[in-house]
């Protein structure tokens, strides 16, 4: 065995679950949304991301699923360079983006929605199960199986989303304003959830969520690291305590 | 009441047909969002092909497979060279290059096989059922139109609703961003769209030439009567189209049985332009018309 080679599985310091994009840069037309953003996500971590309306958040997420062309910088999943490869491939890389307004196939029924997910994930033998441990974790979800999904209340398709996200397996997981349009008690529960799957490592080393959200306390309150953005730059990178904290910073970008 | 029977049979096979190329159109439309109006002649083009074989000596079964087969290609191959480039582009390119397509084609047949008429064979007797004295217009070969176009409905319909790939290609009908997201390569099942839709007008242009005359344009007026079908049926639903296909055949019969036949062209316009005043979302309700 060569000293370059390093067992499957084993950390190298940039794991495969790692998300790490260097000086993203993304414009649309003459108007540049994003310019020369650094940003790291690793497993275990929900890094949240933060700013203002048009701030890049959304375009951030989007620039790292390739639904969005970046004009200069590069997105690196553990050691592979994802930059312009089409969004479908980014998927099967193992990026799992929940886009805003969640994407809930609503002509689909929920069941169908899911296997969807399931679909990319691991062998079919197992969908049924993964299937089970979805609804499992989202029991209101499995009353509604056979529903239509346009039926589901908007609580419900945050967990729609989310469970067909994570039947696809990620290592990492873009979540866009999940908050959006909830209950305060909705949000505290789906944002327990989060914290408690990006914790359990029983399948591995844990997933990487890059959290992009507008209601920047709840975030801060699950998040380890928080990013906050200011017209397409980064202008603050801190532990999420620290940016809580920060009553200028708060005042300034994040509105609480 | 005998005339009824007849002019109602006939409806049924020939809306059977019109089904077919509704439902052609219908699987363009709701994956591409293109109305493809080169539908009837590339399916001319592929009934083109089963006669020379079937003149060469081959068996009527092997001209029918030899022409859906050459949709399927022709379906795909139209869908990469010359729709793709378009894609993303104003809506109407799409529409001008399909259009330009059917041109072609037809230019292409004239060159390639002449543009007189010539008879195409049919697999079964043309002859009508006897029942006692009386001599329906319901023959053999009406059955195996029918049959064929169930057969391939109820093929698609499992597609659709059991497998997989009919999830995959459903969803990205409905949402292409969200699909590619979940990993779903989009752009194959464009092409795969594409080529099963041109399978099934090629199997309408084999049927409806069975037994008749074909030649570069004898798919011009089943296109039209086949989109009159996929608009009333709400160009969305595969469901709807085959509704739509029977409803028009039976009426068209008709106007053509009681009314007189020079009155089916108009009899088709009149029932459009009725549909998009009236409801020109479709006869069947969205939600419901949405389900295949």
């Amino acid at each position: 065995m060569s000293a370059t080679a390093f067992p499957e599985g084993a950390t190298t310091g940039v794991g495969t679950g790692t998300l790490a994009v260097r000086g993203l840069s993304a414009s649309y037309g003459p108007v540049t949304a994003l310019d020369g953003v650094d940003i790291a996500a690793g497993p275990g971590h929900i890094t949240a991301v933060l700013g203002a309306n048009g701030a890049g958040k959304t375009t951030l997420l989007r620039t790292i699923s390739g639904l969005v062309r970046p004009t200069a910088g590069r997105v690196l999943l553990g050691e592979r360079d994802v930059t312009r490869a089409p969004a479908e491939e980014i998927a099967r890389a193992g990026v799992a983006h929940v886009p805003e307004g969640r994407g809930v196939i609503t002509e689909l029924t929920v069941e169908e929605n899911l296997r969807l997910g399931a679909l990319l994930g691991s062998s079919r033998k197992r969908t049924r199960q993964r299937l089970d441990d979805v609804y499992a974790m989202f029991p209101p979800l499995a009353e509604r199986r056979g529903r239509d999904a346009h039926t589901l209340s908007g609580g419900e398709r945050q967990m729609l989303v989310i469970g067909r996200a994570l039947l696809t397996g990620p290592d990492v997981l873009l979540l866009d304003e999940p908050s959006l349009g909830l209950a305060p008690r909705i949000v505290a529960q789906i944002f327990g959830l989060l914290r408690e799957l990006v914790d359990d490592t029983t399948a591995g080393a844990g997933l990487a969520v890059l959290l992009v959200e507008q209601n920047a306390r709840s975030a801060l309150s699950i998040a380890d690291v928080g990013v906050v953005l200011n017209l397409g730059r980064v202008v603050a990178t801190d532990t999420a305590a620290a940016l809580a904290a920060d009553d200028g910073l708060r005042h300034a970008y994040l509105g609480f | 009441m005998q005339q009824f029977l007849n002019v109602t049979l006939t409806g049924l096979a020939q809306g059977a047909v019109y089904a077919a190329v509704a439902l052609a159109l219908v699987l363009i439309w709701r994956s591409t969002r293109v109305v493809n109006f080169a539908q009837g002649a590339m399916a001319m083009f592929t009934t083109y092909i089963a006669l020379v074989l079937v003149e060469a000596g081959w068996s009527y079964w092997l001209g029918l497979l030899a022409a859906l087969v050459s949709g399927l290609v022709l379906g795909a191959a139209v869908e990469r060279l010359v729709v793709r480039p378009v894609e993303g582009g104003p809506e109407l390119n799409a529409v001008i290059v399909t259009l330009g397509l059917f041109v072609g084609f037809q230019a292409l047949a004239a060159i390639l096989f002449g543009s007189s008429f010539v008879s195409f064979p049919a697999p079964f007797d043309l002859r009508g059922f006897q029942v006692g004295t009386v001599n329906i217009a319901f023959t053999p070969n009406s059955i195996f139109v029918i049959s064929a176009v169930i057969v391939v409905m109820l093929a698609l319909v499992a597609l659709f609703r059991f497998t997989d790939l009919g999830l995959q290609m459903r969803a990205s009908a409905f949402s292409q961003e969200v699909s590619r997201l979940l990993g779903v390569r989009v752009g194959r099942l464009l092409t795969l769209g594409w080529a099963l839709a041109a399978m099934v007008g090629s199997l309408a242009g084999v049927l409806i030439a069975g037994g008749s005359l074909v030649s570069p344009n004898y798919m011009d007026a089943v296109v039209v009567y086949g989109f009159v079908a996929a608009v009333l049926g709400g160009l969305e639903s595969p469901g709807g189209a085959v509704v739509g296909g029977l409803s028009i055949g039976l009426l068209l019969s008709y106007v053509s049985g009681y009314l007189g036949s020079e009155l089916v062209a108009m009899a088709s316009l009149v029932i459009l332009v009725a549909v998009l005043l009236v409801r020109p979302q479709g006869l069947f309700a969205k939600a419901a018309a949405r389900r295949v």
